[in-house]
């Protein structure tokens, strides 16, 4: 019960921050996601409630934009770069060492919530490829033996 | 309006400005193919099949939203724009699954009568192999995905139309999908099973789980008629193929619905399980025993013709046709000076003489204020009305119960004790409404009149023609002590048991015009078949006065006749002439209400 209550208070104040403004709801939906790293169902009945804008049109947004996740996610963002690049630089198998290592599958999140997995296309530093980032941490030339000693890194 | 120059196909048109290249060749007989558009609709150029080629525009462009402007030249046919309808037409056909010959929608579905039009005879690009699911959570009608093209009709008829937002698209690109409430099922999400996507949409993606494979459009007829199931009074169609009801559709042109129904106007009367009377029923030894319409009307004329006028009580539902009640008023009342006369259900107090406002000034209106009525549950239409209107800014004041169903929309709710709280509010509004119901006490009713002159006003009867009865005098009170003959006209109305007939002495005599047979009809001493809905011609009054015509479109089941046919039958055996034809009723009948 506490728990949904500062789950509320929190949400109420990023709306007031947005002056509960229908047409900042991207930036709403951003706020919260960085509060909670996800969007909570809960939350978004909430808003939905508060701003008055219908809970199908916000699942609308929500689901429209990759950046938003309705699902739980772990503390850290794993990216591995999946461009032409890192591809040709053999970065199918660094996912497939991360898989097995986390045994979840790229797109979910770790049992303990540390790690969510994810492919990217291209993250701009194709020099550096095979590259993955970690919460925004890049790891340039991996070879996927030094994928556990990076993953220690962030426990 | 101002008007401007247009050439379409080299053809000079003259239209509105501002109007959009879709409507002005509508206007001028110029066939452009839409599919996401829907006229009761906003356009918003989803599809693209509606595309044409504007001399000076960079590429081709959707006529449904293009604005026209002064000396547009536009080309609807030509190769440049087939080409790419074409194209378009291929990738819709690609994506999911159109095997038309499955789908029960093939003869009447505008996706494959595009595809006709443009010869679309193979599939250019690799098709889907994956299935997508069918939602067929929700009573009535089922969602097959597979067949969806997102153009979005439904969720803009759930949004727009009927203010309810139960539907959205979600995702995007390939996994776009249609969803209901942050992705539930159908049959647990908030629809309220109004059925107004399955008629806009374009393809079988709806279907209707009664009339679906039982015949194209061709071969039904559609009958225009009048909702009866409650005082907003919906224009609809009946579609009946060989004399069986299939399907019942709203009229776009509907004056108060705009084409819009509830799930009681739409499916419940086609899902009525209730058992048919088709004969005329006498007692006779304790035992009801069939019989012709002679013999009851006779049974029926005796003991009315021999019976005291005070000791004679009728009781009448709202349910019934204008003619009805407007020979029941004459043939009792007048004729036989009988003056215990009963309404089945409440009527909403009279505040004026006169009319003060229109169902059409809820959309109008920036302050909505409901009083003792709750039209989610007994006029859904109207409440949709209501929820429109707050979605585009109205506010909405709920005086009543914790209950209202209203009551998640409003902006303000306040039980009854402080209606001169909200009075006051709505008289600083520019155009409040104020729709009030059964519900309201005296008291509250007077407060209201304050607004006079102010505020549009407009009872929310519950019922049928509980205005036209009242108009005839039937709600009155009627006083069951005294009645040793009964004539209850139930009609087709649900919930009534045997409390009706509480406080009548054991020995009366009670004859019950019903279509279903009840416990009711099961005290009576005759019983006279009555034909339903969709087996009677007349008229109904709505809650705002508007008397609007109801139409026969299949034959009464059985022996069963029109409730004022009955009547006027039973008149004609007591010798009393009370007026002939169907025409000739109607226009007396809405005399005596205006």
């Amino acid at each position: 019960m506490k728990k949904a209550q500062t789950m509320d208070k929190k949400v109420k104040d990023i709306i007031k921050k947005y002056y509960g403004d229908k047409t900042a709801m991207i930036a709403i939906l951003q706020d919260v996601q960085e509060e909670f790293r996800y969007l909570p169902k809960e939350t978004l009945s909430f808003i939905s409630k508060k701003m008055d804008v219908p809970l199908t049109r916000i699942y609308e947004i929500a689901t429209f934009y990759n950046a938003f996740s309705l699902k739980p996610r772990g503390k850290h963002t794993i990216e591995v770069c999946l461009g032409t690049a890192c591809h040709v630089q053999g970065a199918s198998r660094l996912i497939d060492r991360l898989e097995r290592d986390l045994s979840i599958s790229s797109g979910d999140t770790t049992k303990d919530k540390m790690f969510t997995l994810e492919e990217v296309r291209c993250l701009g530093c194709c020099s550096l490829a095979p590259v993955i980032r970690i919460s925004g941490n890049v790891h340039p030339y991996l070879t996927q033996d030094e994928l556990p000693k990076i993953l220690r890194n962030y426990k | 309006m101002e008007m401007v120059n247009i050439t379409i196909n080299g053809q000079k048109i003259s239209a509105p400005a501002g109007i959009t290249i879709l409507k002005a060749a509508q206007q001028a007989g110029i066939d452009i193919p839409t599919l996401c558009n829907h006229p009761a609709l906003s356009p918003t150029g989803a599809c693209r099949v509606c595309v044409v080629e504007v001399e000076g525009q960079r590429t081709l462009i959707t006529a449904c939203t293009f604005p026209i402007t002064d000396g547009l030249v536009i080309q609807t046919e030509s190769p440049q724009v087939v080409k790419a309808r074409k194209f378009i037409l291929d990738m819709l056909f690609s994506e999911r699954n159109h095997f038309c010959m499955y789908c029960q929608m093939s003869g009447d579905c505008e996706l494959q009568n595009l595809g006709y039009r443009y010869g679309i005879d193979h599939w250019v690009f690799p098709t889907y192999t994956k299935g997508f699911p069918v939602d067929a959570t929700r009573k009535y009608f089922l969602m097959e995905h597979n067949r969806c093209v997102l153009c979005g009709r439904c969720e803009r008829a759930c949004g727009t139309l009927v203010a309810n937002h139960t539907l959205g698209l979600r995702n995007r690109g390939a996994k776009s999908m249609i969803h209901a409430d942050a992705n539930l099922t159908f049959g647990d999400s908030s629809c309220v099973s109004c059925g107004t996507c399955l008629q806009v949409c374009p393809t079988g993606a709806l279907c209707d789980k009664r009339s679906a494979f039982m015949g194209r459009d061709e071969q039904t007829q559609h009958v225009k008629t009048t909702c009866s199931h409650c005082s907003v009074g919906c224009a609809m169609e009946i579609v009946t193929r060989g004399g069986n009801v299939m399907k019942i559709l709203g009229d776009w042109d509907g004056a108060v619905n705009g084409g819009v129904l509830c799930q009681h106007g739409r499916f419940d009367p086609l899902y009525d399980e209730r058992t048919r009377i088709t004969s005329p029923l006498i007692r006779q030894k304790g035992k009801l025993v069939p019989a012709n319409w002679d013999e009851a009307l006779q049974v029926v004329a005796k003991r009315l013709g021999k019976a005291d006028a005070k000791s004679i009580g009728v009781l009448a539902s709202s349910n019934v046709t204008n003619e009805a009640l407007y020979l029941l008023d004459k043939l009792f009342s007048k004729e036989m000076k009988v003056a215990n006369v009963g309404l089945l259900n409440r009527a909403a107090p009279r505040l004026f003489e006169k009319p003060q406002g229109s169902l059409a000034d809820i959309e109008k209106s920036d302050v909505i204020l409901v009083v003792g009525a709750d039209p989610v549950k007994d006029q859904p239409v109207a409440s949709f009305l209501v929820k429109r209107t707050v979605d585009r800014g109205g506010r909405l004041i709920v005086v009543d119960g914790e209950d209202n169903g209203l009551a998640p929309f409003a902006y303000m709710h306040l039980p009854m004790a402080d209606t001169g709280k909200a009075v006051e509010i709505a008289g600083r509004a520019n155009n409040p409404v104020i729709l009030y119901g059964t519900g309201a006490p005296e008291k509250t009713v007077n407060a209201l009149k304050k607004l006079q002159g102010k505020a549009a006003f407009v009872a929310l009867e519950q019922g049928t023609n509980t205005r036209a009865a009242v108009a005839f005098g039937f709600a009155n009170g009627f006083k069951p002590s005294a009645v040793k003959t009964l004539f209850l006209l139930l009609g087709e109305q649900d919930g009534i048991g045997v409390e009706a007939l509480e406080g009548i002495g054991k020995g009366a005599f009670i004859v019950v015009q019903a279509s279903f047979a009840s416990p009711l009809t099961e005290q009576a001493d005759v019983v006279l078949p009555m034909a339903i809905w969709s087996e009677r011609s007349g008229s109904l009054t709505n809650t705002e006065g508007r008397v609007q015509k109801v139409s026969k479109a299949v034959e009464p089941e059985g022996e069963a006749k029109a409730d004022w046919e009955i009547i006027s039958l039973l008149a004609e055996k007591m010798d009393k002439k009370l007026g002939a034809s169907l025409e000739e009723l109607s226009a007396r009948a809405t005399q005596n209400i205006k």
